[in-house]
């Protein structure tokens, strides 16, 4: 329950807290483009130096957003050995050729000679150290140089390329940057302001017959109910433990049927709980698409117009040397 | 004047499983009504046909002189505020301020006045230091608090109570029964749904269900003496009118004690 920080706002006096959340919002989303159409290294130094300056004078402490990127953590390393491994380019892009099996044996060797030299260190003379000295090496340099030897001759090339690994960190970034940005905008607007600023910012979509209001009290009450859910989801774990349901191990089918376990009375309860939930809402005279009177003003400031013009000079300034081709 | 007429009302979820059968109901404008019964005798489901939540069978419900049909539902609905039973499915608002704003907001009322009647409503039901607070940080009394300021807030003309200080603590409940007083005094009209006697001693009629259809009906003090009637919906005498039962069982004749206990089981 401690870990989740979607939503989670945590109170604070720096600039980012005065802001508009239309203004933070726009900027976000002017932000992002920019992040998905950068294309060189000069550019994602620029913009993590960005990230790194707002969250600096904007006082957030980097721990919380690392605390936002743990969820992602997985999908994160995933794409990056992804793109490492099996984005392919040139011979002349070769950055790394290294030949699996000898190097995974060199591997082994240098680990268990470093291991042996611990251990037998204080217990045989020095002559002896010595000798498995040069024994160890002398094996390492007839694996590695002698072409001739069948360990040579397999198909496992472990081939990094120049691409690969400018695609690896391409990805990387840019997931860093759109967490962390989200990140700091749900830690420094209170979620009443964020689904206020939503509805505002879509209002353009009204002209394709989106209607924005009911999207914005959506996103309003699932954020709401996500703390609720979780903990609904930690009751029904603790349950179906007490029943015998082991989550913490078993083979992949036991695995599938505890998720099962898990998500069917989910699935109940969230009905269950949306369909009161709207009577409720339908009680208190809540009409889809009517208007409505509001209880939260938003401040549009100088430093608004600040941040919006600094996202789009950024958004712009990529757009132009793109189209110049640096 | 009847500020709600119920005609031959007739609901089922299901086919064939009817949830209330056959119900005539007046209420009077002004008037708080409780109403008793077992768990499953089909009080929420009331409730909610009168709300127009829930579509009827058969019957007619007439809310203020208007009928309530699809063109006039939200009409109805503007006249009726509820408390459901389940606090945390009625809470709208990420926080306890737009909680208690929610129902306001959608009526289009000033904000000035809005920030008037919060702070009003919620120092009446004690949560006014939580205003900033979201629902997943309060407990389920202070939830059913929220739930009650929010309603009252609203200033409809009915005001319906479905089981809504289950969860408050004694001196929680007596300030919200006070609050219901004042509401009643200024022409509000009540209905309040509970299994608590000492919380039925407070309305002038009563009403009790059992299996979906009015078992007994009138005033407060007859039934609550009802013997009879309480039993066959699974409630309990107040314990001084228990006593005076006894009383009579045994042939003892004090005036002064049957007095006492009269006057103690009025909450006086
Ligand atoms: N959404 C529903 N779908 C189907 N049946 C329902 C539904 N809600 C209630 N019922 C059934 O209708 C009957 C009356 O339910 P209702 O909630 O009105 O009872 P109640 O008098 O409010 O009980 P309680 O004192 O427990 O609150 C019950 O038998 C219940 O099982
Ligand atoms: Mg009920």
């Amino acid at each position: 329950m401690n870990n989740i920080i979607i939503g989670q706002y945590v109170p604070g006096t720096s600039f980012l807290y005065k802001m508009d959340p239309r203004s933070k919002l726009i900027a976000l989303f002017v932000f992002m483009i920019s992040v998905f159409i950068i294309k060189n290294l000069l550019h994602i130094t620029i913009l993590l130096f960005a990230v790194i300056l707002i969250l600096r004078i904007g006082g957030i402490q980097i721990g919380r957003i690392f605390k936002g990127l743990k969820p992602i953590l997985f999908l994160l390393s995933f794409t990056f050995i992804f793109q490492l491994l099996f984005v392919k380019g040139d011979v002349e892009d070769i950055l790394v050729d290294a030949n699996v099996v000898i190097t995974s044996i060199n591997i082994f060797i240098f680990i268990g000679f470093f291991i042996l030299w611990r251990l037998l260190r204080k217990v045989v003379k020095f002559r002896f150290l010595l000798f498995i000295t040069f024994l160890v090496g002398s094996i390492i340099m007839f694996i590695n140089l002698t072409p001739g030897s069948p360990l040579f001759n397999n198909p496992y090339n472990l081939v990094i390329y120049k691409q690969g690994l400018e695609g690896a960190v391409f990805i990387m970034t840019r997931l860093i940057v759109i967490v962390t940005m989200s990140t700091i905008l749900t830690l420094t607007t209170k979620p009443t302001d964020l689904n206020l600023g939503l509805e505002k910012v879509l209002k353009p979509l009204k002209i394709v017959g989106v209607s924005t209001e009911i999207m914005a009290m959506i996103i309003a009450i699932a954020l709401r109910y996500i703390p609720t859910l979780l903990d609904e989801a930690n009751k029904i774990m603790l349950a179906q433990a007490s029943r015998g349901v082991d989550f913490s191990e078993g083979k992949f089918k036991d695995k599938i049927m505890q998720i099962i376990s898990l998500l069917v009375p989910m699935f109940i309860i969230s009905f269950k709980r949306s369909d009161e939930l709207a009577d409720a809402m339908e009680a208190r005279n809540f009409v889809p698409g009517k208007r409505r009177t509001r209880i939260h003003l938003l401040k549009w400031t100088s430093v608004d117009t600040i941040l919006i013009t600094v996202s789009l000079l950024t958004l712009s300034g990529v757009i132009v040397t793109r189209i110049l081709g640096w | 004047m009847n500020i709600i007429e119920i005609k031959d009302l007739s609901f089922s979820y299901r086919k064939n499983t009817p949830v209330l059968k056959n119900i005539n109901l007046n209420i009077k404008k002004g008037e708080w009504v409780s109403i008793l019964g077992h768990n499953g005798s089909g009080k929420s489901t009331l409730s909610k046909l009168i709300m127009g939540l829930l579509k009827a069978n058969e019957g007619e419900i007439i809310v203020d002189g208007i009928p309530l049909t699809e063109e006039t539902l939200y009409e109805v609905r503007s006249k009726i505020g509820i408390v459901f039973q389940n606090p945390d499915n009625q809470f709208v608002g990420v926080t306890v301020e737009d909680d208690i704003a929610f129902g306001m907001e959608n009526l289009e009322i000033d904000r000035e006045e809005m920030v008037r009647r919060i702070d009003l409503y919620s120092k009446k039901v004690s949560m006014n230091e939580y205003l900033k607070k979201p629902p997943h940080q309060l407990s389920g009394g202070q939830k059913q608090r929220v739930a009650i300021a929010g309603i009252l807030a609203m200033d409809t003309d009915i005001i319906i109570f479905d089981e809504a200080t289950s969860m408050l603590d004694p001196k929680g409940r007596d300030s919200i029964m006070e609050q219901i007083r004042e509401l009643k005094e200024d022409g509000a009209t009540i209905i309040s749904i509970t299994h608590d006697m000492k919380e039925a001693v407070y309305s002038d009629t009563i009403v009790v269900l059992k299996e979906g259809e009015i078992l007994a009906s009138g005033d407060a003090m007859d039934i609550l003496n009802n013997k009879e009637v309480l039993n066959a919906s699974n409630l309990e005498l107040l314990l001084p009118l228990k006593l005076l039962h006894k009383l009579d069982e045994a042939n003892i004749n004090n005036e002064e004690m049957r007095d006492i206990l009269w006057q103690l089981s009025l909450n006086k």
